[in-house]
């Protein structure tokens, strides 16, 4: 029942190199990387995590960017805040979604602080930007004093509050591709309350071949449906080298929504996110698909 | 018929922003929670981590032991006295300073610790260590009056806490003569005040005078005092209750809680001044909540849709204690049957203890859970008789002296010119429905203020102060709260109005129990009426004298009538003569010996029924639609046709309907207290399902105004009526919509989807 931070030894970092500096010296040590703070902070007034050392990556300016090209696609930077992606014209051009995605995340307070590499470093597996970097694609760089390594967004959350991370380690960047011609994205969320978290979340990426008959490529990413979010790859290869049909929706549907493993809770049974799992991939995938054949 | 009329005022029906507005908005204003005190120790409480279990041993020597701890109590140190709000009967005065022999609920504080930081007195709570024998716990009503259920309080066999019976005209001749009947099983779902401010109190104690200061978020500063005269054995006038500025109670803070006897207790015990503040997790867990009823209702109808007949039965799950929850069980009885005219009717309650936090008057207490069943049940009835939603409460719709027999009777009514503007305005506001829409009404009538004594006060249940000085302030005293509905403006307008004087002439002195006349406090929505009526007697009193002096100066034929208004004093016939109202005040005070003019105004109902002197009424209409395969649903648009009489602040009444629309919209999508054996699972922000201002639709009001000969000005209740109608409006546009039947009011997507399959295979079935 407590709502007071028990005491941490703080240091803050004012680049990147120095958080990767801190991180080295207090690798073995009970700390945590405080950036946005919003999922942190909680869990601290809670009680649920007493760390003896905060790192401060606030000040790293040089984290703080959204970079697109055409070749290398759109890159964000650790400390770009959910507000910032949602504001950002060209994440409005070529991610479209990525914004209809960002305003139902929490409250405009929240996305003001919150930082979007924050948010999949918490693996909460109903928070939002999971999905859609799944269904995008999108890698996850993680550095080191001794190096870089790059993550895929599917394998980034290994479980429930558990990412990749490992110790000494920082998220500097997610990358996002390119979209290539022809290609839809669509992501929605179900939440009885407008920005709360998901109750069951679905992303659809779906391509189409130059005549637009064809699905080349579909990517599919659930969110609220299971300990870590999940790629839903059977219902993926159902769509795949398939001229895009109701009928085939609806299979691919069924697929997705075998493939989770929610658990009940006091919003819904784990049967009912399930099933709303699969009615959302099909509506996703039937918007993704709109957005392809204008694309 | 009433002798006066709705009139142009100066003040009262002008929109007024709250006096309190400026202070709130830049942060100025006080709160409990914002206080401290020189000296001030923070207070925290041990609690029972079992909903039933035998206290066997408490030791606090290792939290004595801790640096900075400068008192730990337990059961044994406190002087014994059991509390609450029905005083009436003392044997449901049963709350216990902190739990002596045994605890009743997971939360039930055993020990209490003040330390000269927070910090340091969470600690010293853990260091607590207490021996519980685990006790068989009982959670269920229908559990908890069985023969063999564990017993939460000795002298209550079968854990009845209290029953009511209430009954009027032949009902089984009435089902007899009825073409059409139908039973109906509901289960409410509790849920929680939710106020921002979470209790909180500080107290302090002077050993000198032996006389204690609280400070408090409190709905009723009086309540609070005579409970903690009773917790604490100690004379009403050596405790001293303020109440600041509070963070909203929606009916949560009428009873004297934990926080303030045990703050009480340790400044007794320090001498120092000690605050306890609960967290958001105990204000869940341990704080009262709207009761959870199990409920069974038969109606018989002819075939036309007039009612004849109905009979209520319902077990409620009242927790550990009792609270305000006898009343609710009466206020249940009652309320189900309005705005209707029911011939016979018959009503059997039975309140249960339980091994649960306990249950009391949420906002609309009484009325909300069971209007929920019964306008859900005729709107059920009036599909299957083929009559239209809006003509069946027309045709069943109270009027202008309709008298329940016995029960209660409304004077002023508004509710068949409210249907009659519904009918017109709704078919021009949604002309056409899309597929997935649908419209839901129910109608709804709330008191304004009741006439219960529980707290067994020799009272006025409302009186006020008001005292003219040399400048021509006017000083108003009265103990009635405002806990952010809006009293203080309503408070300053009525005195204002009656004396004939601008707002800004008027300085509030409310809640404070040591310089004020009683007043019961807020719930009830019976501070316009019942406050009202007591300042305008108060404010009448001195303006009457100020007349008497101003016939004096003036000279004029005694044929002329004076009338106050405007900060003049003048003949009602010829304006041009008169007095200003600040000379005026110079010489009468001269003229008193040099004394203020003052006034002393009281309220108390008589010959008014069982309930209130007075009803809010009218009519709600909720356009919703539902996603047939998700089973969301989305309030879209609600339509209010509303009778509070006389409106004193539109700027107020409509905050209050929208306010109550926002937790009843709140009970009828995502509000509960799911529990499992008495643990509280979701006492969090997070978890626990508050709509925010994107999630509210936009609301039309329209307003039909009466005069209500009881109240001030015509004025009646606008707080609390327009909470009860909001979920079965919303069910029943889901009803229109898909066939989709409730017995619960939370409209949760699984809940809807399984409703809406339900109804597809009956009518399949068919």
């Amino acid at each position: 029942m407590k709502t007071i931070t028990a005491d941490f030894e703080y240091f803050s970092a004012a680049t990147a190199g120095e958080a990767l500096d801190l991180l080295a010296q207090h690798k073995d040590d009970d700390y945590r990387i405080i950036a946005g703070g919003q999922s942190l902070n909680t869990f601290m007034k809670h009680g649920l995590l007493k760390p003896e050392i905060i790192i401060d990556i606030k000040g790293a300016s040089d984290l703080d960017y959204i970079k697109y090209d055409d070749k290398e696609g759109l890159k964000i930077g650790a400390l770009t805040t959910h507000r910032k992606l949602e504001q950002s014209p060209v994440v409005a051009e070529k991610y479209a979604a990525l914004v209809d995605m960002e305003v139902n995340v929490a409250s405009v307070e929240t996305r003001n602080w919150g930082t979007v590499v924050g948010d999949i470093v918490n693996a909460d597996p109903a928070a939002d930007p999971a999905p859609p970097l799944i269904a995008l694609d999108a890698s996850v760089v993680v550095a080191s004093k001794e190096g870089t390594r790059s993550v895929p967004a599917e394998e980034f959350a290994v479980d429930l509050y558990t990412s990749a991370v490992e110790p000494g380690e920082l998220v500097t960047e997610i990358q996002i591709p390119a979209l290539p011609a022809n290609t839809g994205f669509y992501f929605t969320k179900y939440s009885q309350l407008h920005g709360d978290y998901a109750l069951a979340s679905a992303a659809v990426l779906l391509t189409l071949d130059a005549k637009k008959e064809k699905c080349v490529n579909a990517r599919i990413g659930l969110g609220g449906v299971g300990a870590t979010p999940i790629r839903a790859t059977a219902a993926e290869d159902i769509l795949k080298g398939k001229k895009i049909t109701d009928e085939l929706l609806a299979e691919a549907a069924q697929a997705a929504s075998e493939a989770t493993e929610p658990i009940s809770g006091i919003e819904a049974s784990a049967e009912y996110k399930k099933e709303l799992a699969g009615t959302l991939v099909k509506r996703v995938a039937k918007e993704a698909l709109a957005r392809a054949q204008k694309a | 018929m009433a002798k006066e009329k709705l009139k142009e005022y100066a003040i009262i029906g002008k929109p007024t922003p709250n006096v309190d507005g400026p202070a709130k908005v830049t942060g100025e204003a006080q709160y409990t929670i914002d206080m401290t005190l020189p000296n001030m120790l923070y207070g925290k409480l041990a609690r029972s981590p079992y909903p039933h279990a035998k206290i066997i041993s408490i030791d606090t020597s290792a939290a004595e032991a801790l640096p900075g701890v400068k008192a730990v109590i337990t059961g044994k140190d406190t002087p014994g006295g059991k509390y609450g709000l029905w005083r009436r009967f003392r044997e449901l005065s049963d709350q216990e300073c902190l739990a002596t022999d045994k605890v009743r609920f997971i939360g039930d504080p055993v020990a209490a610790v003040a330390a000269v930081t927070e910090e340091i007195a969470i600690q010293a709570v853990e260091l607590i260590e207490v021996e519980y024998e685990p006790l068989p716990a009982v959670f269920d009503p229908d559990d908890a009056i069985e023969d063999d259920a564990p017993m939460v309080h000795e002298d209550f066999p079968s854990n009845i806490n209290a029953t009511r019976h209430i009954e009027w005209g032949d009902v089984d001749k009435g089902f007899a003569e009825a073409d059409y009947v139908r039973e109906d099983d509901y289960v409410t779902q509790p849920i929680h005040p939710a106020a921002l401010e979470v209790h909180n109190s500080l107290a302090s104690y002077d050993k000198g005078t032996g006389r204690l200061t609280v400070w408090s978020s409190t709905q009723s500063p009086y309540f609070l005092q005579l409970g903690l005269s009773d917790a604490l054995k100690m004379r009403e006038g050596d405790i001293r209750v303020i109440k600041p500025h509070v963070g909203s109670g929606f009916g949560g803070k009428n009873s004297t809680m934990p926080d303030s006897v045990n703050a009480a207790l340790l400044s007794i015990k320090t001498g120092r001044p000690v605050k306890i503040v609960y967290n958001r997790d105990e204000e869940f867990q341990t704080t009262e909540h709207r009761t959870a009823q199990h409920m069974r209702i038969k109606l018989g109808l002819k075939k036309d849709g007039q009612i004849v007949a109905m009979e209520v039965k319902t077990i409620v799950n009242g927790g550990a204690f009792t609270g305000l929850g006898a009343t609710d069980l009466y206020l249940t009885g009652t309320f189900i049957t309005m705005p209707y005219k029911i011939p016979n009717y018959r009503y059997d309650g039975v309140r249960t203890y339980t091994n649960t936090v306990w249950g009391t008057s949420i906002r609309g207490f009484g009325s909300v859970p069971g209007k929920f069943c019964a306008e859900t049940q005729l709107e059920r009835a009036a599909k299957d008789l083929g009559v239209d939603p809006l003509q069946i409460r027309k045709m069943n719709a109270v009027y202008p002296g309709y008298e329940a027999p016995g029960q209660y009777t409304f004077e002023s009514c508004g509710l068949l010119p409210c249907i009659e503007k519904m009918e017109t305005r709704v078919k021009e506001k949604w002309p056409k429905l899309e597929e997935d829409e649908g419209i839901g009404f129910a109608a709804f009538a709330y008191m304004s203020g009741g006439i219960f004594n529980w707290i067994d006060t020799p009272y006025a249940f409302s009186s006020a102060h008001v005292k003219v000085n040399i400048d021509g302030m006017v000083d108003l005293y009265t103990q009635a709260s405002d806990i952010g509905q809006g009293h203080n403006t309503v408070a300053a307008m009525i005195c204002a109005e009656e004396l004939g004087v601008g707002i800004e002439d008027i300085r509030l002195h409310l809640g404070d129990t040591a310089h004020t006349y009683t007043d019961l406090g807020a719930w009830g929505s019976r501070e316009v009426l019942m406050n009202g009526n007591a300042i305008k007697d108060a404010a009448a009193q001195v303006k009457n004298k100020l007349i008497e002096v101003a016939r004096l100066k003036l000279g004029e034929n005694i044929a002329y009538d004076l009338v106050s208004k405007n900060k003049r004093v003048y003949l009602e016939l010829r304006p041009e003569r008169g007095i200003s109202y600040y000379d005026l005040v110079q010489d009468a005070i001269r003229a008193n010996d040099g004394v203020p003019i003052t006034g002393v105004g009281h309220y108390t109902p008589h010959n008014k029924g069982m309930i209130s002197p007075a009803y809010g009424t009218g009519i709600m209409a909720v356009k919703a639609k539902t996603d047939k395969e998700t089973g969301a649903v989305v309030c879209q648009d609600i339509l209010v046709v509303h009778d509070c009489g006389q409106v004193i602040n539109p700027l107020g009444v409509r905050g209050q309907v929208e306010g109550s629309i926002h937790m009843g919209l709140g009970y009828a999508l995502c509000e509960e207290m799911p529990m499992d054996e008495g643990n509280v699972l979701n006492p969090s922000f997070v978890d626990y399902k508050i709509l925010r201002t994107r999630d509210m639709p936009e609301i039309e009001f329209i307003e039909v105004p009466t005069y209500e000969p009881n109240g001030p000005f015509g004025a009646k209740e606008a707080a609390e009526a327009t909470i009860a109608p909001t979920a079965p409006a919303l069910a029943n546009a889901v009803f229109q919509n898909t066939g989709a039947e409730f017995v619960a009011p939370v409209l949760k997507p699984e809940t809807v989807l399984k409703a809406i399959r339900a109804a597809a295979a009956k009518k399949q079935g068919k």
